[in-house]
């Protein structure tokens, strides 16, 4: 969530300033009196609130065994799976051995150099789009290149894979065409290359996502002060001043809030870009963890170990979230919610 | 615009080296999707030496669409991707309003709990294992109910939803009671019809969401007759299983496919994942720039 709805969210969670809250001081007060008053305030209560909760049942139901219980079936991590119940409890024994295990550092290496290089390379990006499509005056042009650039956000990661697979083969790729007619000689494999493989990643994220992201700092772009850049003009300020002196300063929060966010997802990496780009010959370089879990659980069998390596992840992944929600709010007064 | 007649060269320079820049990402955008279709229409003869540049088909020949659009693999795929979506979609739609509708009530006791309750899902995901053994306890292994039912409510859209349901004004709601409507009659007479355009866009999210959803299906479901269309092209593109289309065809007889370039067969097939995305785009632009303007970060 961006601006003003992430405020909002902890506003009411910060139970101040929420439009119920007298309610709930009158019900402090209420809940001072004897037991039998309560036990009658909360019958009252139970009458005017149960056709709320049982509307809210099914979603509260989905939420309790989706997202619930696999945190309790995640107590597999500590066990040894056995083929007839029940598993036995081995406590830290999956994770020393996962430790012990110099695959898991190179899945590790392999996350964190391709998270690095997407925020290197494609975070940048839809933030030079956006500051390009803001210079077109003309509406109509403009909407023109949006509808274009937003489209490969909503192709599922197969699509695109096929797309690249397509554009990439080198007997009748495009890319491998373009080599040749500029001479930069034979065009190679760049799939089953190791040494390109992560630039396939960083290049295909690009397309997929560089129009579409976008679009969130155009909005940031557009809720600029239109008086700034008439005082701008004033000043005699051309297209690059107004852009680094007026537009730039105007999304730095934006910017940041979307960095940091970034940041939280670090260990990710994106599983379902990944699945569909890796093949036997690359599989060393771009093997991150969630893949790394996929195929130790589901492929060899491995599931207390695998669970292990999910749970590792997931609670890095929670630490990196919440600190990043914590340090964006400090800084930029946004959070993730 | 004034300042127009007031452009110098250089600045006519600068707009004319800014929309290049742009009409260029068009290209990078669009030019390989228009490469793959031409070459699904191309003729089958001249397939071969197609250049990955063109986007003009070489030739015209219906041979490869025809020829997938009646392939068992691909009609069962297809069929099996709609009415997933479909019911994921309308239990979503559904199931989210009801819940968003509950939380975006301010006097509600617990109300904060259930809040936290749905971030805690965002923050913290146990992974893939226990998932799996969830649908194995739940007996939903190997059944299309393992992928409909995932992400079905979205702690995102969900929380968008509450934040919606949250500026309906008062007055309305306390207009509904006076004529006597319970909240269930408010909920369904009232409120639902004012949120039309909020619902159309969590539909068209769920929509995307769910009709683009492969990893799932693939871990969850065995039976290769249950899978969505996602999952079909996976196994003929990405993992080169040329048997899934073109042995089965043979089987089936129809010979043709055999003689008509994998690359032309490969090109069709993505389209026709894409073709219900394509159709629903206009929607997609119209709804998706609203609510990402007016705050959502995912989608």
């Amino acid at each position: 969530m961006v601006a003003k709805d992430g405020q909002k969210v902890a506003d009411v969670l910060s139970d101040g300033n929420v439009p119920g809250s007298l309610e709930v001081l009158r019900e402090r007060v209420l809940n001072k009196r004897s037991g039998a008053a309560s036990v009658q305030d909360w019958r009252a209560k139970l009458r005017q609130w149960w056709p709320y909760y049982a509307m809210m049942a099914p979603g509260l139901l989905f939420f309790f065994i989706w997202h619930y219980v696999p945190i309790w079936e995640a107590k597999m991590a500590f066990e040894q799976v056995r083929i007839i119940p029940p598993n036995i409890w081995v406590g830290l024994k999956n994770f020393q051995q996962l430790f012990a295990s110099p695959i898991f550092y190179q899945v590790l290496a392999n996350t964190l150099i391709i998270s690095a290089m997407k925020i290197a390379f494609v975070f940048p990006v839809p933030i030079i789009v956006a500051l390009l499509l803001n210079e077109i005056r003309n509406g109509k042009l403009r909407g023109t290149i949006q509808s274009a650039i937003y489209l490969p956000h909503f192709l599922s990661w197969v699509v695109i894979a096929g797309v690249f697979i397509a554009i990439l083969s080198p007997t009748d790729g495009a890319v491998g065409q373009i080599q040749q007619a500029m001479g930069f000689g034979a065009p190679s494999n760049y799939l089953t290359n190791p040494a390109s493989i992560r630039w396939v990643l960083v290049i295909s994220e690009i397309w997929r996502s560089a129009g579409w992201d976008s679009l969130l700092y155009l909005a940031a772009i557009f809720a600029i002060d239109p008086q700034l850049y008439e005082a701008a003009e004033i000043d005699g300020a051309n297209r690059w001043q107004k852009i680094w002196h007026v537009t730039i300063p105007g999304i730095v929060p934006t910017i940041a809030t979307l960095f940091i966010l970034n940041m939280g997802l670090f260990l990710s990496a994106d599983l379902n870009q990944v699945i569909n780009f890796q093949n036997d010959v690359n599989a060393s370089t771009i093997d991150i963890l969630d893949t790394y879990v996929y195929r130790l659980g589901l492929s060899t069998g491995e599931y207390a170990l695998a669970t292990a390596a999910g749970l590792f992840k997931a609670v890095i992944g929670m630490v990196l979230i919440v600190t990043s929600h914590l340090v964006s709010k400090r800084l930029t007064g946004k959070g993730v919610w | 615009m004034a300042s127009q007649s007031r452009r110098t060269p250089l600045e006519r320079i600068e707009y004319i080296l800014i929309v290049s820049t742009l009409l260029l990402l068009v290209v990078f955008t669009l030019q390989p999707l228009l490469n793959l279709l031409a070459l699904s229409f191309t003729e089958p003869s001249r397939v071969a030496g197609f250049s990955g540049l063109s986007i003009i088909p070489d030739g015209f020949s219906l041979e490869v669409w025809s020829l997938l659009l009646q392939h068992p693999n691909v009609q069962r795929g297809l069929f099996n991707s709609i009415w997933m979506t479909a019911t994921s979609v309308t239990i979503g739609v559904l199931g989210t309003a009801l819940m968003a509708w509950g939380l975006s009530r301010p006097g509600l006791p617990g109300r904060r709990l259930i809040f936290i309750a749905v971030l805690v899902t965002i923050v913290f995901e146990p992974g893939i294992i226990p998932d799996y053994f969830l649908m194995k306890r739940l007996g939903l292994l190997n059944t299309p109910w393992a992928v409909i039912m995932y992400k079905v409510i979205s702690a995102w859209y969900l929380i968008i939803l509450v934040r919606f349901f949250e500026e309906i004004p008062k007055e309305l709601l306390e207009a509904a009671e006076l004529d006597g409507a319970n909240p269930f009659q408010t909920f369904f007479l009232v409120v639902l019809p004012l949120a039309r355009s909020a619902l159309a866009t969590i539909a068209l999210f769920y929509l995307v969401l769910h009709w683009n959803e492969f990893f799932r299906s693939m871990i969850y479901l065995n039976d290769q007759t249950k899978w969505p269309l996602q999952v079909v092209l996976r196994q003929f593109v990405i993992e080169g299983d040329r048997v899934a289309i073109v042995g089965a065809a043979n089987a089936s007889g129809n010979i043709g496919a055999a003689q008509i370039n994998i690359r032309a067969l490969k090109a069709g097939m993505i389209f026709i994942t894409i073709l219900p995305i394509l159709a629903i785009y206009p929607l997609i632009l119209k709804f998706f720039t609203k609510g990402t303007m007016s705050g959502a970060l995912k989608g």
